[in-house]
């Protein structure tokens, strides 16, 4: 589904990410772990066309999307979930969900939505700023999901949640792996990480250092918890 | 340029001493002209508000002076040769001052004439008493130029705000509008119009029954407030005697007839208004308003003969600032003859206590005492569309203000 | 009480051309970033270009509040793909400096062709009377403008809030970047919102030409108020440029009102709100912080 091959970034004179290169099936979920600085962050917006100072290729189901602006790679069927879960002001909930334009062949209908998320129908005529954090996290990705991204970008989806959202959080994604969608997560919680991710990556200095099966996770977590820092 | 040339030769220190004598900046007190000949400096506004007024066209007013000098001395004439310079002054007071010096200075400049805006004119006074170079005011209005701020070289030409008070304040309540409602513009001419207008009124038994300060720019260009409120004053104004000028005079001439206060009983009177603000508003928005006029264009033949001169030299009708520059012009050329010499004191001494007529100057006497040039004023009204038959003859003037009662007698503030 | 009334009838008038200009200062600067200097001078090509297409074309006023809103947009269209665009990405205060050399270059031409005099401009003749209002008469015309201004930024909010367009244009407004993650192609938004902005300027300019002073410099001193309008409604808050710019007229007009005590006050009203607006509330009454980007 998604190939990213060598791909490199600079913040003006600072390189960040330094020939990056892996690949996303259909409906497989793929993590990248790592410390603060690692270039995780900027990796996702590098895929989603955001950062400017980038070199290499990234595909999306065969096409090409290097060299192509954020709104036409997000047509091409990428999700956006961004860490701050990109509300508006001067939108409200339903208006939130009905932005992004479709761009997949399976979107979820406002019903679906409102039937999986049923805090965002009661909330749908506020402004979607006004929701409490688990409520934004889920206008998020209900949000891409009424797109029918092909492929989802997460950002710290978990972040400041309670126990019981992040699980809720996990039955979405694992929801959305089961109609084919690929999901790109960016994750701390390494525990989380194994409930629905099928692979991940760990990315230090800007390259990714180690790849492993979810299988091979547990046996090695105290390697990997020392290496993030936790 | 064949001056300039000259000048920068001077001004290098090898030839300094070969041709001091000839210098600019020197005065020719023994006799003759400096420099050998004269050279006339309009200072004025050339791009702004009162650029129409007086502006570039006062060149075109002074050159015609000249030519009439020229064509009545001929041989005899002491000035053989002249010079008109020009500089913009942008209504700055600092821009008026610095242009002032540079023309006396550096343009080698005898007289400075127009000067419009108050501030700028009080400037250019001080400069020309530290020059000891003459001056004469035209296009400004503030009585200072003959009061405190008076001096030897400056000489107030064609109006001032007694003169417009006087006429049009004291006439229009003597007629029986006598409350008045005056709204100033807030700044140094409109405070001191409201004080003579004031004055005026009250002297000739009127009655002030509101005054209201406008926001000086009016950044909006609204007075509606203003005429909102002019009918429900207690009791009502007969006038509503506004002190704006330029553009924004129009703005409250357009609103005042929006609001339809003739209907309501408040007629109109104006402060200070130039043949070039009817033009803008067309005499349909101002019919049948009455203001003081110093010269207007078609009053008579004289008049209407060198408003066609200058018509072909400017293409349009000239207003009493051009006429005004015409006369100052030619007056000063007139004392240079008498006096066989540029020298300023010399001009000063023949144009001190003279009386005048010329086109401009009706009953006109230069007063010693504080240089006041008085003449004849006018009580001018505009014409109704109907009424005009010609393009730029919009007034028919209602009576002659003599001379004698137009200004005011000299102030002991004036010590030249 | 009468008196109130009509002042305070007045003032709304007189919001109602800061209102107009303030919203499309606000529009343009939400979507931009851009502080539009020129916003003055296309109001006075607005006014200038009625006066213009009676005089030289024949065309009445009706056609000029037509004709000039649309030509002046179209203008703005152009300005903003050939000149404005070129410097989006550099600091927005080249594009300050590039809208308020564009202020000098258009008042000196208009003033190169027409003169600094004020032109003679009237109402048409069926506004040209006074309409009773029941308390009081008052300028036919004046409540025209009135009518208008609250049409269109009645008009402009049922766009803005009850469209796709509008919601479209807000998302963009509000978070350029993020909207772009998500499928909007906020580039293409930009150069209408920026011509619409300078329509609704060039609609205030004609709506003014009948009852103010028409010259090339009419702009120049009202923009500057104008500016502190906006600030005091929120830089970027269309709702807050608008509900300031009436506000605003009001509290002008009964200043104005007060008498000859208050002149003072009400010369430096504006910009007394604007800076206690500013220690209260630092984004304006109805700002927003800056969202990140």
């Amino acid at each position: 589904m998604l190939r990213i091959d060598d791909l490199s970034a600079w913040y003006g004179e600072a390189q960040v990410l330094r020939g990056v290169s892996l690949e996303i099936a259909a409906g497989e979920v793929v993590t990248l772990c790592g410390r603060n600085g690692a270039g995780k962050t900027t990796l996702l917006r590098c895929v989603m066309g955001l950062h400017p100072g980038q070199r290499g290729t990234v595909e999306l189901a065969g096409r090409t999307l290097s060299g192509q602006p954020a709104h036409r790679r997000a047509r091409a069927g990428l999700g956006w979930v961004p860490d701050d879960r990109g509300c508006y002001a001067t939108l409200t909930v339903a208006e939130t969900l009905s932005l992004p334009p479709v761009v997949g062949p399976s979107p979820w209908s406002l019903e679906q939505v409102y039937d999986a998320f049923p805090h965002l129908h009661a909330r749908r005529n506020a402004p979607s700023t006004t929701l409490s954090g688990g409520e934004q996290q889920m206008l998020a990705l209900a949000r891409v999901l009424r797109m029918g991204a092909r492929l989802l970008l997460c950002d710290e989806p978990t972040e400041g949640l309670s126990p019981l959202l992040v699980a809720q959080v996990g039955d979405i994604l694992r929801q959305a792996k089961q109609h084919g969608v690929a999901v790109l997560l960016v994750e701390q919680n390494l525990h989380f990480a194994t409930t629905v991710a099928d692979r991940h990556h760990l990315l230090a200095e800007g390259r990714v250092v180690e790849s492993l099966e979810n299988s091979e996770v547990a046996a090695r977590e105290k390697d990997l918890l020392a290496y993030l820092g936790i | 340029m064949r001056t300039k040339a000259f000048v920068m030769l001077c001004s290098t220190a090898l030839l300094a001493s070969a041709c001091g004598g000839g210098g600019p900046k020197s005065d020719a007190a023994g006799g003759g002209l400096s420099d050998g000949k004269v050279v006339f400096g309009v200072l004025n506004d050339q791009s702004g508000a009162y650029s129409q007024l007086s502006g570039k066209n006062s060149i075109k007013a002074v050159e015609l002076a000249i030519a009439d000098y020229k064509e009545k001395y001929g041989d005899k004439a002491v000035v053989k040769e002249f010079g008109v310079e020009t500089a913009d002054h942008q209504n700055k007071p600092d821009v008026a001052n610095a242009k002032a010096a540079e023309l006396y200075d550096r343009k080698a400049v005898d007289v400075i004439l127009d000067v419009p805006t108050s501030s700028a004119a009080l400037k250019v006074a001080d400069v020309a008493k530290e020059k000891k170079k003459l001056y004469f005011n035209i296009s400004a209005a503030t009585t200072d130029l003959t009061g405190k701020s008076c001096n030897k070289y400056t000489f107030h030409y064609a109006y001032d705000t007694y003169m417009l008070a006087n006429g049009t304040g004291r006439n229009t309540t003597e007629e029986g509008k006598k409350n008045w409602y005056i709204v100033y513009p807030d700044y140094a001419f409109g405070q001191d119009m409201e004080k003579s207008f004031s004055a005026a009124v009250e002297a000739a038994g009127g009655k002030i029954v509101g005054r209201d300060a406008a926001p000086f720019p009016n950044t909006s260009g609204d007075f509606s407030t203003y005429l909102l409120k002019a009918p429900t004053l207690n009791p009502k104004p007969d006038v509503l005697g506004t002190m704006q000028a330029g553009a924004e005079l129009v703005a409250l001439v357009k609103q005042y007839n929006e609001f339809k206060l003739r209907d309501k009983g408040v007629g109109l009177a104006v402060g200070l208004m130039f043949l070039t603000d009817i033009h803008s508003l067309t005499p349909a928005a101002l019919a049948g308003t009455t203001y003081t006029d110093a010269w207007y264009w078609n009053h008579d033949l004289t008049n209407r003969a060198f408003a066609d001169r200058f018509k072909t030299a400017a293409g349009v009708r000239p207003t009493f600032a051009h006429a005004a520059n015409y006369s100052a012009a030619l007056q000063y050329l007139e004392a240079v003859q008498a006096a066989g010499t540029d020298g300023s004191d010399a001009v000063v001494k023949q144009l001190e206590g003279k009386t005048v007529e010329d086109v401009f100057l009706r009953n006109g006497k230069i007063r010693a005492e504080d240089h006041r040039v008085v003449h004849d004023a006018y009580l001018a009204q505009v014409k109704t569309p109907a009424e005009v038959t010609e393009e730029w003859d919009y007034v028919k003037i209602l009576r002659t203000v003599p001379a004698a009662d137009a200004f005011r007698t000299p102030s002991p503030d004036c010590k030249l | 009480m009468v008196n109130f009334l009509q002042h305070t009838f007045n003032g709304l008038v007189g919001g109602a051309f800061l209102a107009l200009l303030a919203l499309g200062l606000a529009v343009i600067f939400g979507m931009l970033r851009v502080v539009n200097f020129a916003h003055g001078a296309i109001y006075m090509l607005g006014a200038f270009g009625a006066y213009v297409l009676l005089t030289e074309v024949g065309l009445s006023f009706w056609w000029a509040l037509l004709v000039m809103p649309i030509a002046l947009a179209l203008f703005g269209m152009a300005l903003e793909r050939l000149l404005v665009a070129r410097l989006a990405r550099l600091d927005p205060l080249y594009n300050f400096l590039l809208t308020f050399g564009l202020t000098l270059i258009l008042q000196d031409a208009v003033k190169s062709r027409y003169g600094v005099q004020s032109s003679p401009y009237d109402a048409p003749a069926i506004l040209s009377g006074t309409l009773d209002l029941g308390a009081f008469d008052f300028p036919a015309y004046r409540v025209f403008v009135l009518v208008m201004a609250v049409a269109v930024c009645v008009g402009v909010w049922w766009l803005l809030s009850r469209t796709r367009v509008g919601m479209v244009v807000r998302a963009a407004t509000e978070r350029p970047e993020l909207s772009t993650a998500l499928g909007i192609d906020v580039g293409r938004w930009v150069t209408p919102v920026f011509g619409f902005g300078i329509g609704l300027a060039g609609l205030a300019g004609v709506l003014a030409a009948p009852i103010r002073a028409v010259n090339p410099l009419m702009g120049a001193d009202l923009i500057i108020v104008v500016f502190a309008v906006v600030v005091i409604g929120g830089l970027g808050s269309i709702f807050g440029s608008v509900a300031a710019g009436f506000a605003i007229g009001l509290v002008q007009a009964w200043v104005q009102a007060l008498g000859e005590d208050w002149a003072l006050l009400s010369q430096v009203l504006v910009f007394l709100v604007m800076a206690g607006v500013l220690l209260w509330r630092p984004a304006g009454l109805f700002g927003r912080e800056e969202a990140p980007a």
